[in-house]
């Protein structure tokens, strides 16, 4: 028998404090529930005591022996089709950047409860991201406005429609001098039908279009590169190498989620290999933490590691470039790869997978930078496989920056009368060279339609009241193309309007409703049949099928190019970054995007994905960067640059380029509503026209404050049994292994974990009829945080606020569990770059669950078909299945989250799940609703279930299918297949606790084969039960 | 030695030592009958089954059901396709007295409802708590009759809670449903009887149509 010598794994850490084991970290580690102290309430004397007592032993006896009468109220007349109770779903849209994603809304009783995806949209495909599940709050905040309100001489009146409709008549009228419309892009054809009426009936109007994360680097760069602006779209279905220059395609993209989807297909096991995913980026993203190799560099120094690449390609791998880019060359004439593995490994790539490979550049990237990946691209025939392009749908649009430059020169020389601001917030978010506020107060009249009177409408003389999507008729575009309906799933709480009724209105047009809007926009498009069969059937569907955008044949066009030459040599020649003149980079943050979604709570308290902070924005430091400038975690230091000045509090996070500090926008707000307000700190304060992404050298200064960030990293860390012991049993957690190891021996995964003989106290149970599981494919999931919320908003799971979050209380049943990996023996204060392992955790259904094993109520019990069941009416509080539970993913209610709570906040509860008040534990319950009802509806119709009748709402919303869920005695379900998989593991098999819920190990592909995550193992010889995992 | 008798007046008089049994039995007895008033006064026998509560209209189900001979579905609709048996609109009253008895005093809250569009507000009589969740359907198309619940609604001229629905009443049931099983077909017939001997009938019911009540937790609470 021979044993070969163990190969060490990776080590795993989830904060630099777990790994340089501070003293902090080992107490939070030890007490189950930190902070748990008794010092918050006051000291109680006997005779307060007494009082209290007496006082609840008298309520006893006056409670009535019944409880309150309660009133049945039906319709008077019922709506046909139309059961109270009975959720239906429909298909509508939002938009977010400009392009729409197709929805289906849960609605029950009239009132939409749930986004989910629309499986026809080709940028939903069935799933959302994190910000739109998070949504629906946005339509039942108590925040919203609910008046149209007019200020004049320092005194607000409320108005009605009618008021300012007898207003717009009296003040804009005529040609439109001296009008000028600010509106958000709108991928909408009736706001752009109305535009070009706008145009017609009021020629010297002028209408401006402005957003603040804004693609159109990508466009100018496409301009020059093909010479008219054309919209990209990759196809990661057929590419077998993937480079990303400071994009983000899996997340930071219209079209993320068929991109992640076909990216996550892409890594399924398969003998000729799986694609790889190179990432140059200054801070982590969704992307780079899936990346085979990963390069952290400056975003000003992305422009010379792409000239380089181009160098290496043409110069050692003799590529020919199109003699258009001729003049594109000596910009990367002088730079050398040398030394530079990432760059000649991509390169190698690259070469041996012409056709299919594909180089992505992020938005805020320079248009230089654009035109030359596009330029490479063509040039490793790419074109018409990997990336392809459409035409784009106003090519003569300036660019959002030069738009919002150009409206404040206008209004600075006086020319501007009257102002319409449709939708957006400038006063927030205009870039501050520009001091959008005070120019504001130089026009006469200024109108602001917002969902919200935020900082902008608060600045108007006008604030009209927004009608959010799910309550609005309209349209839009997906990325493709492809038209998308949208209808609303209620009428506008109040009174709200769209952008299109707006501008219809002011236009006195003759229709100003949105459903006759809408309706005459789209009559075009079903060009001959019946109208209004089409109109019904695209309402169903939320999309009209094949309206998708052609796919234009392309050539470059050289005099772009030409012009191109000289800017992109400036931009090589960008001098890096130092620790005493970091760069700034700005970035839309991941879950209140560009500041919209800042009084969302959901998204507030989710934590980030790479950072995992709530309720704060932060400044990312490198580790080494910090260590430099004297800054540890928490910190808060002053950043300035353009004359103005930020407060941000420090977080160390490894993956961040040396010389560069990350910051998110969309925070700080002063009108957001209660939840949003002073929440983080406003970084647009920093932005610049001529710097909107990438702040040159800025200044920092330690204030001498250090602030308690509520960051979720280290909680429920699994228990205190040394950094050694528990960091093995964290690579045998999350488990990953290349894809050459993985080919070679199929059995390595389940070879992972060594444990005696199982023996169970209890005698072992035979499971018969339905029992469910579920499998979550590591290689497939992104951390993107989708299923978090999704989760939150079918479930009732309330939000614990800032300071709860920090006392480790946050109410998620479904948390992502992020580690960092670095080589063995990389310390502490070493830490430099690392990489990133995800792992969604969730109640994992043991059968053989310690929790059920010390409830002394029972209150937790094993169901017939495999759930454990959480009993809120039983539960007494005493938290015993908490501290027993191995994976920590039980949530107790130590307050009354929902006393406070608004009536309207109250609609978006889901009433087929109990609403939790304060003493009861609370857990995943694999959707126990879901299940149940699929179930009785199957029994009532005396059919059989079938395979993925029944989706827990994690399941339904990840974009990457990484979550399956079914009938384990089902021998043909997805879950079934899954778990024989030789990729499926259980986690803490060691223990004996049979979890339903198991994982799909993660397969790297690094060039050579990588690290796995255990330990290799040494040969044992043939044992039969070796090997073999139960449950 | 002199005694020290500052204490004494914390120190019962000796005549009433002869008391101290009987403050015990009382004690003790009081507890038990305590706790017996309390466990039979509190439970739902006591306290649901009889609330009669008086509703806005007087509609009699004795009359329209046991008289007229009306099914229980024509306007508890949603009983046998959700979970709940779902009141009628206003529109279904009007359907007949929009011509029976159209100028009923009886009836004026029934006729301004379905002018105004303002519901009837009929107060609930069988209430369960909010954190169960009854589903009518799975129940009524297995073959549990209307009766076995809620009673002879046939015989109510106002609806009274016949039956305490409480958890081990439901629980009765689920461990063995062959008491309680009929033929789907007649399920609203209040006043069935069985033609034979029903355990047996249950019991074959049971395994001819694959009737398994679940007794898990999360079957109710969830």
């Amino acid at each position: 028998m021979s044993s070969l010598k163990p190969e060490k794994g990776m080590q795993y850490w989830r904060s630099l404090d777990e790994l340089a084991q501070t003293p902090e970290f080992q107490e939070a580690v030890q007490r189950e529930f930190p902070n748990d102290e008794w010092d918050r309430l006051p000291p109680a004397t006997r005779r307060q005591f007494l009082k209290v007592m007496g006082a609840s032993f008298a309520f006893a006896g006056l409670t009535s022996c019944r409880w309150p009468k309660e009133e049945i109220v039906p319709f008077a007349s019922r709506p046909d089709g139309r059961v109270p109770g009975v959720p239906e779903q429909y298909a509508t849209a939002m938009e977010i950047g400009g392009s729409a994603i197709g929805l289906l809304v849960t609605s029950v009783d009239g009132r939409p409860i749930k986004n989910e995806g629309n499986p026809l949209h080709p940028d939903s495909l069935g799933a959302l991201p994190a910000t739109a599940q998070a949504d629906i709050l946005q339509l039942y905040d108590p925040d919203r406005s609910q008046r149209l309100v007019y200020r004049q001489s320092g005194q607000e009146f409320v108005k009605s429609w009618d008021d300012f409709a007898a207003w717009t008549g009296e003040n804009i009228a005529g040609t439109g001098a001296g009008v000028a419309v600010l509106a958000e892009p709108s991928s909408s054809p009736s706001v752009a039908r109305l535009r070009a009426r706008f145009a017609e009936v009021m020629p010297d109007g002028s209408w401006y279009e402005y957003q603040p994360i804004s693609r159109d680097a990508e466009r100018a760069g496409i301009t020059i590169a093909y010479g008219r602006p054309l919209r990209v779209h990759a196809h990661l279905d057929h590419a077998e190498v993937i480079a990303c220059f400071d994009a983000d395609p899996f997340f930071d993209h219209p079209a993320a989620i068929p991109m992640s989807r076909q990216f996550a297909e892409s890594r399924q096991p398969s003998t000729q290999g799986i694609s790889r995913l190179w990432v140059a980026e200054p801070a982590f993203t969704i992307t780079g933490g899936r990346a085979d190799h990963r390069q952290a560099v400056a975003g000003s120094a992305i422009p010379r590691l792409l000239a380089k690449l181009a160098r290496e390609l043409v110069a050692n791998h003799n590529l020919a470039l199109s003699e258009q880019a001729a003049n594109l060359e000596p910009a990367f004439g002088p730079v050398s790869s040398e030394g530079d593995a990432f760059v000649t490994g991509l390169a190698v790539d690259l070469m041996s997978h012409r056709g299919s490979g594909v180089i992505l550049v992020g938005p805020s990237q320079a248009p230089e930078v654009h035109a030359l990946a596009a330029v490479l691209n063509q040039a490793l025939g790419g074109v018409g496989n990997t990336v392809s392009y459409t035409e784009a749908s106003d090519p003569e649009r300036p660019s959002h920056m030069q738009a919002i430059a150009d409206l404040a020169a206008s209004v600075a020389s006086g020319e501007i009368e009257t102002l319409l601001i449709l939708g957006g917030n400038p006063v927030y978010d205009a870039p501050a060279d520009l001091g959008f506020t005070d120019l504001l107060a130089k026009v006469p009249n200024t109108v602001h339609l917002g969902l919200y009177e935020d900082e902008t409408s608060q600045r108007c003389s006008w604030h009209l009241p927004r009608a959010h999507s799910l309550e609005a008729w309209g349209d839009g575009r997906a990325w493709d193309g492809t038209l998308t309906l949208q209808q609303p799933l209620i009428e506008p709480l109040y009174g709200g309007r769209t952008v299109a009724e707006v501008v219809a209105a002011v236009l006195a047009e003759s229709t100003s409703n949105g459903y006759d809007i809408v309706r005459e926009t789209v009559a075009p498009v079903f060009d001959g049949g019946d109208f209004e069969k089409s109109w019904e059937r695209s309402l169903h569907d939320g999309v009209v099928k094949g309206t998708a955008q052609p796919l234009v044949a392309v050539e470059l066009d050289g005099s772009g190019l030409a012009g191109a030459g000289a800017p992109l040599a400036e931009l090589v020649a960008a001098a890096e970054p130092t620790a005493e003149r970091p760069e700034l980079v700005l970035t839309a943050d991941r879950k209140v995007y560009d500041g919209r979604w800042a009084n969302n709570a959901w998204q507030q308290e989710l934590p980030d994905a790479i950072t995992k902070t709530t309720w704060d924005n932060v400044l990312q430091v490198a580790p080494p960067t910090a260590r430099d400038l004297g800054l540890s975690e928490g910190d808060v230091v002053e950043i300035s640059a353009a004359g103005s000045s930020v407060e941000l509090p420090v977080s160390l996070v490894p993956g961040q380029a040396a010389g560069t500090l990350t910051a998110s926008l969309g925070y700080g707000r002063t009108a957001a509503g209660t939840v949003g307000n002073s929440v983080g700190s406003d970084v647009y304060r920093l932005r610049t026209t001529s710097s909107p992404w990438l702040v040159p050298e800025v200044d920092l200064r330690a204030t001498g404050r250090n602030t308690i960030l509520a960051n979720t990293q280290d909680h429920f860390a699994i228990d205190a049994i040394g950094f050694g012991a528990r960091n093995s049993r964290i690579s045998t957690l999350v488990r990953e292994v290349s894809i050459d190891r993985y080919l070679a021996d199929p059995e390595v995964i389940h070879h992972m974990d060594h444990h005696p003989p199982l023996v169970s106290l209890w005698k072992d149970k035979q499971y018969e009829g339905e029992q469910w599981g579920m499998a979550i494919d590591l290689n497939a999931c992104n951390g993107c945080n989708a299923c978090v919320v999704a989760c939150q908003a079918e479930n009732n799971v309330p939000v614990v606020g800032r300071e709860q979050v920090i006392n480790q209380r946050e109410m998620h049943w479904l948390r992502i569990d992020r580690y960092f990996k670095t080589e063995p023996g990389v310390g502490p204060l070493d830490v430099d770059d690392a990489e990133i392992a995800f792992q969604p955790m969730t109640c994992i259904q043991c059968e053989n669950a310690p929790c059920e094993q010390v409830c002394p109520v029972a209150a937790t019990q094993h169901t017939e078909d495999g759930i454990n069941a959480m009993v809120y009416n039983r539960c007494i509080g005493t938290r015993y299945c908490s501290n027993n539970c191995p994976v920590k993913v039980r949530r107790f209610n130590f307050f009354n989250y929902h006393k406070n709570l608004e009536e309207v906040e109250k609609l978006q509860f889901n009433p087929e799940v109990t609403v939790r008040s304060r003493g009861v534990m609370e857990k995943c319950t694999y959707c126990v609703q879901r299940i149940q009802n699929v179930r009785i509806a199957a029994r009532n119709d005396n059919r059989p279930l079938r395979d993925g009748e029944i989706v827990p709402a994690c399941a339904q919303t990840c974009p990457t299918r990484a979550i399956a869920f079914g009938d384990l005695n089902d021998p043909a379900s997805e879950v079934s297949r899954l778990r024989e998989d030789n990729r499926a593991y259980a986690t803490l098999v060691e223990l004996n606790i049979r979890p339903r819920t198991q994982y799909l190990a993660r397969l790297t592909n690094k060039v050579g084969g990588g690290k796995s995550s255990g330990r290799a193992p040494a040969h044992h010889g043939e044992d039969p039960t070796h090997g073999k995992e139960t449950g | 030695m002199t005694e020290d008798k500052s204490n004494d007046i914390f120190t019962f008089p000796k005549w009433t030592w002869v008391l101290r049994p009987g403050v015990a039995v009382a004690a003790v007895g009081g507890l038990v009958y305590a706790s017996v008033v309390i466990y039979l006064g509190f439970s739902p026998k006591a306290t649901d089954v009889g609330y009669m509560p008086t509703q806005p209209v007087p509609y009699s189900h004795a009359l329209h059901v046991g008289q007229l001979g009306m099914d229980c579905r024509y306007c508890h609709t949603g009983v046998e396709q959700t979970a709940r048996a779902t009141i009628p609109p206003t529109q279904t009253c009007m359907n007949c007295h929009s011509k029976v008895r159209a100028n009923s005093e009886k009836l004026i809250p029934v006729r301004e409802s379905y002018a105004t569009g303002m519901p009837v507000p009929w107060i609930r009589v069988h209430d369960l708590p909010d954190y169960v969740y009854f589903d009518h359907s799975a129940h009524v198309r297995r073959g549990v009759g209307c009766v076995s619940c809620h009673g002879r609604i046939d015989t109510m001229e106002v609806v009274f809670q016949a039956e305490p629905l409480s958890m081990g009443w439901c629980l009765e049931c689920h461990r063995s449903p062959e008491k309680h099983l009929r033929p789907a077909e007649f399920v609203t017939k209040l006043d069935w009887v069985p033609e034979e001997d029903q355990l047996a009938l249950g019991s074959r019911l049971r395994e001819t149509n694959n009737i398994n009540p679940p007794t898990d937790c999360n079957t109710c609470h969830r």
